[in-house]
């Protein structure tokens, strides 16, 4: 009996041994373990796929598993909420975007700018209003000229109140052209309901909705941004029409908690950089229509707190 | 067909309810609607944490809940006064019946289990998956009666292994780890048994 | 080339051995996940995706594929075998299930269920394979008040299965629905009943509420009744289900089928409702409804054959128009846009041989599970044999990784653990726990499409009934209602009178 008691203390001694080494082990060998990617919404959507597609790729320069973990709720803040408590070791990294920025400005959450490092903005679109092909007004002047004379007889299928779709509608609105907003939770019944004659029009950036664009059964009338998008050069921009509405572009990022060592934030930087330099990454990125050049470090970091204060502002008027 | 034996819902007289007398148990039983009741009231004040403004279109954020407390508020004054409408009558009981079970009902058990699952997922993220799966399961064992170390002890461990490998080996699901020292030992032990 | 040889020649790819060994892997796994306490099939799908990314887009279809449909099925397994639904559409299981197994009936009631199950998937999947063009196209004239009413029709139907008082139902099914409005709303964004905990915003799952109140309560009055869960010997003559049986529910099964097909076509709503809205139905229009709860077949068969009817129906919208309406089918979504294939009507004209195996999957898998479904239900069986404190221990273990599972969110496994101590509780005192989760499910559904029928609508509160499918469904629902209080009322007008 004595043995074993020995051979246990001698086995828990080692382990001990062991660990504490393991603990030591500091940023030089990082990563030397799987690097959880927390995607912040449910499975299926935009950051989903973004979050999915980006592991793949930064497993390869890493050298460890990515495994993704969604952890979805709140508007992205129960993920990110995750993401800023567990240790800043550069072991858990998570998307942060745009629609979870915005709810930052509408009271949601306890998670700001400040608690988060981003690492890069890898994928950035701005959103268009897409109009049914089987509708009556099939261009911006027409459906802007019907929505004035007719005040909140355009309905435009939206993510929410309060949201970068609502500040859009509302700047519209001030310009004299007052539509609906219906808002859908589910992205999914957004999609359909201009689809099926529900609404008149939906507010959406081209990624989400490419297989309707494809299939012709949506088509873009207008984007909010400064410059017609290259992809559908045709597509006059809000300013050209007289309301120049932009700075509320979908934008989605890679983050790590604040806190991470400089050196950790450097060897993600590089991995997320080797994987937008990727064919594999080129192809999704132009199939969503959210190609960028990843914006990282500081601008990426001011890119996040603007935008927040930018919604805060228009929300509070 | 014969009606099922065991469960029989309509059963007037109830036996399990640990040491109360029926009275008490009838008092236990008429609470409960109060209770709710004056929760359904007291609930919708304290809906909203932050002074968020909500936008003016539509019903807002508080319309439905409201509706719903305040059905639950109706529904559970109807069941009050049902209670009360029977409280009178002689050989009538309250609209809530307790279930009838099939021999003895060990409340100590019964509570002793409830602290002991609480207390495993409370040490779940303090001590990590392993740990304290390990150590619950061993427990759970012994007091469910299982007193063979050499039965509970392979269980626990192999078990909690294969447990460890088939979710956050095969199946990439990030459990808990543990905090401090635990997650070192967290760690370790996935390196060990080949995960990570 | 026309439907019937596309399918064909879908039958023909899914035959090859590996495209057939996918389908067998997916079925599988989903029959064991759905059976076991706590993994639900959608769980085991998104645990699955990794996987997908190494095959074929088809390949990965075929597995999610077999896994949904498998799963839907398991989870009826648990809730026959010890009461504990595997997944919340295994609810109505319990009900009339489980009382047959207590009568030493297990193996026939596993029986009835599955080939309901088979039925219920394989009509549904023929009505993919051959309608999907109709059928989504008359989904598409569906909008939010359709949702909504289809919802209410849900919301009676747990009024009308009730075995215990209405009012007691109904405080039980307000209470799930308040119990569903704590987080972040579902139009403005605004956190409600956080009571400061920012974790509490991201709201309460059904799924944790589910295995909080069946699987938890159940495990302790295990350990508090000395309780054997080692199958009784079966007494004589009802072992196992004969073809009688399976004939004498045929009408169950073709009414859940019905119904099933017709809810899964809507989105959001999924397997539970519909096997809940077909017990309710069920239980008014047999025979015998007023034994409904103490072990009747017919009430166990037609839930059974709803809950897999919405699976080949659920596939249409996403299969014909790009849009799922469901958790799982939102991650075949996200495995086919992995793969770069976007579902929606451009897939039929670009990659037709594609739709159809999956068309064809989904036929094989339906047959297929009658098979796996008996062999999971055989070995989840010897199972039993374990002693029941180490079944109860892993029980419990495997609840807590279903509810982490959910969000990879340790706060879910707190609030699972709350709420197991809670239905613990409720049974003691006889407060019926099923119209609670069923609240939890449904009053989001319905507070969402409540709220954006309004907003669609100018907040015009009649557009539910100027809208004549929607105005259809909600007549259907008072309809309903009455005739399922009809008795009630007549015994209290009676014992007034006396």
């Amino acid at each position: 009996m004595k043995s074993i008691i020995g051979k246990v203390t001698l086995c828990a001694t080692a382990l001990l041994g062991t660990m504490a080494f393991a603990g030591s082990a500091a940023a030089q060998d990082y990563p030397n373990r799987p690097v959880e990617l927390i995607v912040t919404f449910g499975p299926g959507g935009g950051a989903d796929l973004m979050g999915r597609t980006m592991a793949q790729l930064m497993e390869e320069s890493l050298g460890v598993a990515i495994p993704v973990s969604n952890v979805g709720g709140a508007s992205g803040n129960a993920g990110l909420t995750q993401l800023r408590t567990n240790p800043a070791d550069g072991y858990t990294i998570g998307t942060l975007i745009s629609l979870t920025v915005a709810s930052w400005a509408s009271g949601l959450g306890d998670n700001k700018p400040e608690d988060f490092r981003v690492i890069s903005v890898v994928q950035s679109s701005p959103s268009f209003l897409f109009v049914p092909t089987s509708g009556p007004h099939q261009t911006a002047e027409a459906l802007f000229d019907f929505a004035k004379a007719n005040p909140g007889a355009i309905t435009v299928a939206t993510s929410g109140y309060g949201t970068q779709d609502d500040v859009t509608l509302k700047l519209l609105s001030n310009a004299g052209i007052q539509m609906e907003n219906v808002p859908f939770q589910a992205p999914a019944e957004r999609y359909a309901s201009p689809i099926g004659g529900h609404t008149s029009a939906i507010y959406e950036e081209p990624g989400d909705v490419a297989q309707f664009i494809a299939a012709g059964q949506l088509a873009p009338v207008v984007v909010f941004a400064k410059e017609r998008h290259s992809e559908f050069p045709d597509v006059p921009t809000s300013a050209e029409l007289g309301i120049d509405i932009s700075g509320l572009d979908n934008y989605r990022s890679i983050a790590v908690a604040a806190g991470t060592s400089d050196e950790i934030v450097a060897k993600l930087e590089a991995a997320v950089a080797t994987a937008t330099a990727s064919d594999e990454w080129k192809a999704f990125c132009a199939k969503t229509y959210t190609c960028i050049t990843p914006v990282t470090g500081d601008a990426a970091q001011a890119m996040v707190s603007d935008f927040r204060d930018l919604i805060a502002a228009q929300l509070a008027n | 067909m014969a009606p099922s034996p065991v469960r029989d819902q309509t059963s007037r007289n109830s036996t399990a309810g640990g040491g109360l007398t029926p009275g008490m148990i009838r008092l236990l039983l008429m609470a409960l609607p109060v209770g709710v009741f004056l929760m359904a009231l007291i609930l919708p004040g304290y809906m909203f944490e932050t002074d968020q403004k909500p936008t003016e279109i539509g019903l807002g954020p508080a319309a439905w809940p409201r509706a719903m407390l305040l059905a639950l508020a109706i529904f559970s004054a109807l069941w009050i006064a049902q209670d009360i409408w029977v409280l009178g009558r002689a050989g009538r009981t309250p609209l809530l019946r307790i279930p009838k079970e099939d021999g003895h009902y060990h409340f100590g058990k019964a509570l002793v289990g409830l602290v002991m699952i609480v207390l495993y997922g409370w040490l779940l993220s303090v001590l990590g998956f392993a740990i304290s799966t390990a150590v619950f399961i061993a427990t759970w064992c012994v007091f469910g009666g299982l007193r063979k170390i050499s039965v509970v002890l392979p269980v626990s461990v192999i078990g909690t292994i294969a447990l460890l490998w088939l979710f956050m080996g095969l199946a990439l699901m990030p459990l808990p780890r543990g905090v401090g020292i635990f997650g070192e030992f967290s760690i370790w032990l996935l390196r060990a048994v080949g995960i990570y | 080339m026309s439907a019937l040889e596309l399918l064909g020649g879908g039958f023909l790819a899914a035959f090859e051995l590996w495209a057939f060994l996918t389908i067998v892997t997916g079925l599988l796994i989903g029959v064991v996940a759905g059976a076991l306490p706590g993994i639900s099939f959608v769980n085991a799908m998104a645990m699955a995706l990794p996987f997908t990314y190494v095959m074929e887009p088809t390949q990965s279809m075929l597995f999610l594929g077999g896994i949904y449909v498998g799963g839907v099925f398991g989870g009826s397994i648990s809730a026959i075998l010890i009461n504990v639904p595997g997944t919340p559409a295994s609810l109505p299981a319990t009900w009339d299930g489980y009382p047959m197994t207590k009568r030493g009936e297990a193996k026939r009631a596993l029986t009835i269920a599955v080939t309901a199950s088979a039925t219920g998937g394989l009509v549904s999947a023929l009505m993919l394979a051959f309608l999907s063009a109709p059928f989504a196209s008359f989904a598409l004239k569906f909008s939010q008040p359709e949702f909504f009413a289809a919802t209410v029709l849900g919301l009676v139907s747990v009024i009308a299965i009730a075995k215990d008082q209405p009012v007691i139902t109904m405080v039980s099914l307000l209470l799930g629905i308040v119990v569903g409005t704590v987080g972040v709303d579902p139009l403005y964004g605004q956190a409600r009943f956080s009571f400061g905990i920012p974790e509490m915003e991201s709201g309460i799952r059904f799924v944790v509420v589910m295995i909080g109140l069946f699987a938890i309560g159940e495990v302790v009055d295990l350990l508090a009744t000395n309780r054997d869960l080692r199958p009784k010997k079966a007494d004589g003559k009802a072992v196992g289900a004969r073809l009688k049986d399976i004939l004498y529910v045929k009408g169950a099964i073709l009414r859940g089928t019905g119904i099933g097909c017709m809810i899964g076509l809507i989105p959001g709503a999924g397997a539970t409702p519909g096997a809940v809205i077909a017990y309710g139905i069920e239980k008014q229009v047999s025979k015998r409804g007023d034994k409904f709860g103490t072990g009747i077949e017919e009430g166990l068969a037609a839930p059974e054959a709803a809950k897999n009817a919405t699976t080949g129906a659920a596939m249409v919208p996403l299969l014909t128009l790009g849009i799922p309406g469901s958790a799982a089918t939102a991650i075949m979504l996200a495995a086919m846009m992995l793969q770069g294939v976007n579902p929606g009507p451009l897939l039929f004209i670009m990659d037709p041989s594609m739709v159809y195996t999956i068309f064809a999957a989904m036929i094989i898998a339906n047959v297929l599970m009658i098979g796996a479904g008996i062999g999971v239900a055989q070995m989840f069986s010897t199972l039993m044999r374990t002693p029941p404190a180490i079944l109860a221990a892993f029980i419990i273990v495997l609840s807590v990784i279903g509810a982490y599972g959910v969000r990879n969110n340790i706060f879910d496994v707190y609030v699972c653990l709350a709420f197991g101590v809670l239905g613990w509780g409720m049974k003691r005192v006889g407060f019926p726990s099923a119209p609670l989760v069923l609240g939890v499910i449904l009053g989001p559904l319905a507070e969402r499409y409540f709220l954006t029928s309004l907003a669609n609508s100018r907040q015009d509160w009649t557009v539910f009934f100027t809208r004549p499918i929607s105005a259809t469904i909600l007549c259907l629902a008072l309809v309903f209602i009455l005739w399922s209080l009809a008795p009630g009322l007549k015994t209290l007008f009676l014992r007034r009178r006396s």
